[in-house]
C-alpha cells in the first residue's frame, strides 16, 4: 500500500533552522542595507532579518552550498555548489527583495563552484570552477548567458581559490590561488577575457582572499602564510607584503579592508585582528573558536561579522573590538536529539566531540558539553531531569549533570568498542545501552543518594550489569514501554528483539531482510513500527510478532528515524523529506522539505497537559542543522 | 555551581521575564495653580507705569515702630488651677495664731449625734459555709430582681385577655348584624347614598340660606315674622340632619 503522493501533500511549515555552513569560504554575507545577513546551511541559503531574527531561505541547489556573493547594490545573490564528482555543479542567481531565483545557470563548472563575484554595477556574473574543473566563466546576468570562458589558471600552477572584482570596473577583476594571482580584462564585444600575471618576483604565496581598495589602486592578498600581499593594479606588480616577523598562524583566512586604510585580518587559528596599512599587528585582536572564514562588515564596518569553521557566529564591535556569539551550531553529523520528560522548551542534541543543550523558543544554545575526539552516538535523559545520558565511540556511557554539565559517572566498557543505542526507564534506576557488536546491555544506575556522599568531583564507574547476547551486528535502537516491563531493540543484522526487561531474557523476534534503523512503540504498546534501509515502515504486533502492515516509507533512501505522537508518527531518512504520518491509515499527511542533507533523528516536541497538540517538530541532519517545523493542525486525536 | 547531583535540566528553562508594570506617569497636582501662578506673574513689570494704588495722607507719616507687630498687653500670671491650691506657706516674719480654743461639748455633741442618726440598715448578705463566710447578697443573683423578671416591660396577661374578650365581643356583633342583613332586616346605607343625601341636604340648606339672605331687613309684619322663624326653623332641622349623617359613618335604615 504505498501511497506516498509527495506532490499532494500540504508542506509542512520550517519555523526555525539552526544551522550555519561555517566551511564556506565567504559564506557569511551583510547585505548592503544593512538589516540582513546571509549565509548558507547545507544546501539552503538564509536570509536572516539581524534584529528579529526570522528567516527566509533560498531553497534550489541539490547538494552543499559552496560559495556566496552578493552585489553591490544588494539586489541579486548569487550561490554556487558542490555535485557528485563527473558532475556539473549548479548556480543560481537570486533576487533578493523578490526572495526569487532569478536564474538558474546552465551547469558549467565540474564538481564544484569554487567562486563568485558580482560587477560593481550587476552587469556580469564570474565564476570560478573548483579544482577538478580549473575556468573562469564570465555571465551576463540581464540574459543569464554565458558570455565567454577561460582557464582559470597556467598549467603549471595550482588550484584558483578565490576572486575579486574591482570596485569601478565591470571589466576588470582578479582571481588568486595556488602559486597563480591573475588580473583579468573583459572584452564583451570579443567574447574574450585576457589574463595578465602578476609578477611576484622571488616570493611564493598561495592566496586564500583577495581585496580591492576603493580607489581600485591596489589589491591585498590573505595568504596561507599567514602575511598579506600588496599589488600595484597599474603596473600589476607585486609592491609589498607583511607583517614579515609576526605571521597569522594558519594562515590568512579573511582580509577585510577598512576606510581608515587600516585591515581587518581573520587567521586560520582563529585569531581577528587589525592590521595597519604598514601591516604591523596592532593590539586589538580577538580569539575566536575555529579558522575564521568569513567577516562582513556591516555598512562601513562598525559592526562587523566573523564566521567560523566550527559554525559560530560573532558579532564584533569594531570601537571596542569585542565579540558575541550570535549564533552556533553543531559543525559535524548531528547524532541523536532528545527531549526532556514533558518538555518541549528544552532539547537536547548530540554530535561529535559535544552534547548542546538548547532553548526551543528562541534557539539559543544554553549549556555546551565538550569531550574532545570522541562522537557522541546516543543521547538519553532520566525521566527525572538529573542526568544526561550519552553513548560514545569510545564504547563509553557517560553521565552528565544537566546545569553544570559536568561528570557523574561513567560506564568504562559497555561491552563492544562503541556504544550506539540507549535509553533509560522511568524510575530512574536502569540504562538499557546498545554496542556496535550487538549487546544489549542493563546498567543499574548507582544511587543519587549513595552519590552525593562521594566527594565532590569524583566520578562513579558503574558496573553492575545484565548482558543480553542475541544480536549479531549493530544495536541501532532502544525504546523501552511505558511500565518498564519490555523494551524492543533493533538491529542492522536485519532482527528486532523484543525483551523481558523484569525476567532479562528475549520474548518475541522479528526477522526482516533489512538493516533496522529505527523502531517505536505504537500507540498504547500493542504494537511496534519500524524502518530500515528496505525504505519500508512495518507494524508488528508485539504478542506474536507478526506483521499488520507494511508501507512505503520513501522513494529514495533509508527510513532513518521516527517519532510517535498519539496517533501521529513522523519519519526522517535519506530522502531529506520529514513526513508526517497518520498511524491508523498509515498514509503522509504532511511533507517537511528543508533538510540539505540525510535526517539522522526526529523528534516531536512534547505537548504539556493542557495543549491540545504537540506545538513543533526538531529534526536534524548530517550536516548539523537543526530544523523547527511548525506542527500542522490536524483532525486527529493526539 | 553547586552540587552536580542535585542539578535539574527543567531548572534550565527559562521563565519569563516578569513584565514591569509601568506606573502611570506623575501628574504634580500643583500644575494647573503653578502654570496660573507664572502666567499671572510673569511680566509684571511690564505695565503702564506704576500701579494706581491710594496714598496715605501726609498727616499721616509712617511713624516709628509702625509696621512692627503689635503684641497684646502684658497679664498676670495666674495658675490655672488657682482656686484649688493650698494657701502659700507662712512666711518667715508671719506669727503662727495662738490661743485658738473651741467651746464646742464633744460629749453631748456625740451624744445628740447618735440619737438622732437613723438606724443603719442590716447588710443583705448570705452565708454559704457553715461557719458563716458571707458574702453580699446582690451581686450573687440570689435576691430576686424585678427588672429581671420575665415579664417585665410586657402588657400584663389579664388586659390581653380582655381585649381579646372585646374583640371577640366585636366579631359576634358584627356577625350578628351582617346575619341581620342578610336576612333582610336593615339595609346598610352606601357611601354613594350617604354622600347624594349629604350632598342634596347641603343644597337644601344653601337654597334656603340664599332665600334667608334675600329676606327684608325690617320684619314688621306678621306673616314675615312668621316666613323668618319657619325658615329659621327648616334650616336648624337641616344643619340637624346633616350633623347626624356626617357623625355616623355606617348607617342602617330599618324597615
Amino acid at each position: 500500500m504505498s501511497n506516498i503522493l509527495l506532490d499532494e501533500a500540504p508542506l509542512l511549515e520550517l519555523e526555525t533552522m539552526i544551522g550555519f555552513g561555517g566551511d564556506v569560504k565567504e559564506g557569511l554575507k551583510v547585505h548592503p542595507d544593512k538589516q540582513f545577513i546571509i549565509y548558507p546551511v547545507g544546501c539552503t541559503v538564509v536570509i536572516e532579518d539581524i534584529s528579529s531574527k526570522s528567516q527566509e531561505f533560498f531553497s534550489g541547489h541539490t547538494n552543499n552550498v559552496s560559495c556566496i556573493t552578493v552585489s553591490r547594490s544588494g539586489k541579486y545573490v548569487a550561490s554556487g555548489q558542490v555535485t557528485h564528482p563527473g558532475f556539473k555543479a549548479d548556480m543560481y542567481l537570486w533576487d533578493f527583495y523578490e526572495r526569487c531565483a532569478v536564474f538558474h545557470f546552465k551547469p558549467m563548472h565540474h564538481n564544484k563552484v569554487e567562486a563568485l563575484a558580482i560587477s560593481p554595477s550587476d552587469m556580469y556574473l564570474v565564476s570560478l570552477g573548483g579544482q577538478d574543473d580549473g575556468s573562469v566563466c564570465v555571465w551576463n546576468i540581464g540574459t543569464g548567458d554565458a558570455i565567454c570562458g577561460a582557464p582559470a589558471q597556467v598549467m603549471s600552477a595550482g588550484c584558483t581559490r578565490t576572486i575579486a572584482y574591482f570596485n569601478h570596473s565591470d571589466d576588470k577583476f582578479v582571481t588568486g590561488g595556488d602559486n597563480t594571482l591573475r588580473v583579468w580584462d573583459l572584452d564583451v564585444g570579443a567574447r574574450k577575457v585576457k589574463p595578465t600575471e602578476v609578477n611576484v618576483g622571488q616570493i611564493k604565496r598561495n592566496i586564500n582572499c583577495i581585496e580591492v581598495d576603493s580607489e581600485d589602486a591596489f589589491f591585498y592578498c590573505g595568504t596561507t602564510t599567514g602575511d598579506i600581499m600588496m599589488v600595484n593594479t597599474k603596473s600589476n606588480n607585486f609592491q609589498k607584503h607583511g607583517p614579515t616577523k609576526e605571521r597569522f598562524s594558519l594562515g590568512v583566512t579573511a582580509l577585510c579592508l577598512l576606510k581608515t586604510g587600516d585591515f581587518l585580518v581573520g587567521s586560520g587559528c582563529g585569531d581577528v585582528q587589525i592590521v595597519n596599512e604598514k601591516f604591523k599587528p596592532t593590539t586589538k585582536k580577538q580569539k575566536v573558536e575555529g579558522a575564521v572564514t568569513s567577516i562582513a562588515l556591516r555598512g562601513s564596518g562598525h559592526q562587523f561579522f566573523v564566521g567560523t569553521s566550527k559554525c559560530n557566529i560573532y558579532r564584533f564591535d569594531f570601537a571596542e573590538f569585542t565579540q558575541k556569539l550570535i549564533t552556533t551550531c553543531h559543525h559535524h553529523m548531528v547524532n541523536d536529539i532528545v527531549f526532556p520528560h514533558n518538555s518541549s522548551d528544552l532539547v537536547i542534541t548530540c554530535s561529535s566531540e559535544d552534547i548542546r543543550i538548547w532553548n526551543t523558543n528562541d534557539c539559543k544554545e544554553l549549556l555546551r558539553i565538550v569531550q574532545p575526539n570522541k562522537t557522541c552516538n546516543a543521547l538519553a535523559i532520566m525521566k527525572d531531569g538529573a542526568s544526561i545520558i550519552t553513548g560514545w565511540d569510545d564504547g563509553k556511557i557517560r553521565a552528565f549533570s544537566p546545569e553544570s554539565g559536568s561528570l557523574l559517572y561513567i560506564v568504562e566498557h559497555s561491552y563492544g568498542a562503541s556504544t550506539t543505542a540507549l535509553a533509560t526507564t522511568t524510575d530512574n534506576k536502569r540504562i538499557v545501552s546498545g554496542t556496535n557488536l550487538g549487546h544489549v546491555v542493563v546498567w543499574d544506575v548507582p544511587d543519587p543518594m549513595y552519590l552525593r556522599t562521594l566527594k565532590k568531583g569524583s566520578t562513579v564507574n558503574v558496573t553492575k550489569h545484565d548482558l543480553l547476547k542475541e544480536h549479531k551486528a549493530q544495536v541501532t535502537c532502544i525504546k523501552i514501554n511505558m511500565n518498564d516491563t519490555e523494551c524492543v531493540t533493533s538491529s542492522i543484522d536485519g532482527s528486532c528483539i523484543i525483551w523481558d526487561l523484569l525476567g532479562l531474557k528475549r520474548k518475541m523476534m522479528i526477522r526482516v531482510n533489512t538493516l533496522f534503523q529505527y523502531t517505536c512503540y505504537g500507540p498504547d504498546d500493542y504494537h511496534i513500527i519500524t524502518t530500515g534501509t528496505d525504505r519500508k515502515i512495518g507494524y508488528w504486533e508485539i504478542s506474536d510478532g507478526s506483521m499488520i502492515r507494511e508501507v512505503e516509507g520513501s522513494l529514495s533512501g533509508s527510513v532513518n528515524c521516527m517519532d510517535i505522537s498519539g496517533h501521529t508518527f513522523v519519519s526522517g531518512g535519506d530522502d531529506k523529506l520529514v513526513k508526517l504520518w497518520n498511524y491508523d491509515q498509515g498514509t503522509v499527511q504532511y511533507i517537511g522539505k528543508g533538510h540539505s542533507a540525510a535526517i539522522t533523528g526526529v523528534k516531536i516536541a512534547p505537548s504539556g497537559p493542557y495543549d491540545s497538540k504537540p506545538k513543533f517538530i526538531i529534526s536534524v541532519s548530517k550536516d548539523g542543522a537543526i530544523l523547527k517545523w511548525r506542527f500542522p493542525d490536524m483532525n486527529v486525536d493526539y | 555551581m553547586g552540587d552536580p547531583w542535585n542539578e535539574n535540566i527543567y531548572s534550565l528553562i527559562q521563565q519569563p521575564a516578569q513584565q514591569q508594570q509601568k506606573q502611570p506617569r506623575h501628574f504634580s497636582k500643583f500644575k494647573s495653580s503653578m502654570r496660573d501662578e507664572v502666567t499671572k506673574t510673569k511680566a509684571e513689570y511690564k505695565t503702564m507705569g506704576p500701579a494706581k494704588v491710594q496714598t496715605r495722607p501726609p498727616n499721616e507719616f509712617l511713624k516709628k515702630h509702625e509696621k512692627e507687630p503689635k503684641l497684646p498687653e502684658k497679664m498676670k500670671f495666674k495658675y490655672p488651677n488657682e482656686e484649688r491650691r493650698k494657701p502659700p506657706v507662712p512666711k518667715r516674719d508671719e506669727q503662727p495664731i495662738l490661743g485658738l480654743k473651741t467651746n464646742k461639748n464633744f460629749i453631748t455633741q456625740n451624744a445628740i449625734e447618735n440619737i438622732m442618726a437613723v438606724p443603719k440598715k442590716p447588710e443583705k448578705n448570705y452565708a454559704d459555709t457553715r461557719k458563716g463566710d458571707k458574702h453580699p447578697l446582690e451581686p450573687s443573683g440570689l435576691e430576686p430582681k424585678f427588672v429581671h423578671k420575665k415579664d417585665f416591660g410586657k402588657t400584663p396577661g389579664y388586659l390581653e385577655r380582655r381585649k381579646a374578650e372585646l374583640q371577640r365581643a366585636q366579631d359576634e356583633y358584627n356577625s350578628y348584624i351582617a346575619e341581620h342583613f342578610r336576612r333582610g332586616a336593615m339595609k346598610q346605607l352606601n357611601e354613594d347614598e350617604r354622600e347624594d343625601i349629604l350632598n342634596g341636604l347641603k343644597s337644601n340648606w344653601e337654597l334656603l340660606h340664599h332665600e334667608y339672605q334675600g329676606l327684608s331687613v325690617v320684619t314688621d309684619t306678621a306673616p314675615k315674622k312668621n316666613r323668618k322663624e319657619r325658615m329659621e326653623a327648616e334650616m336648624k332641622q337641616l344643619e340637624r340632619d346633616i350633623e347626624s349623617i356626617e357623625k355616623h359613618k355606617i348607617i342602617y335604615i330599618a324597615n
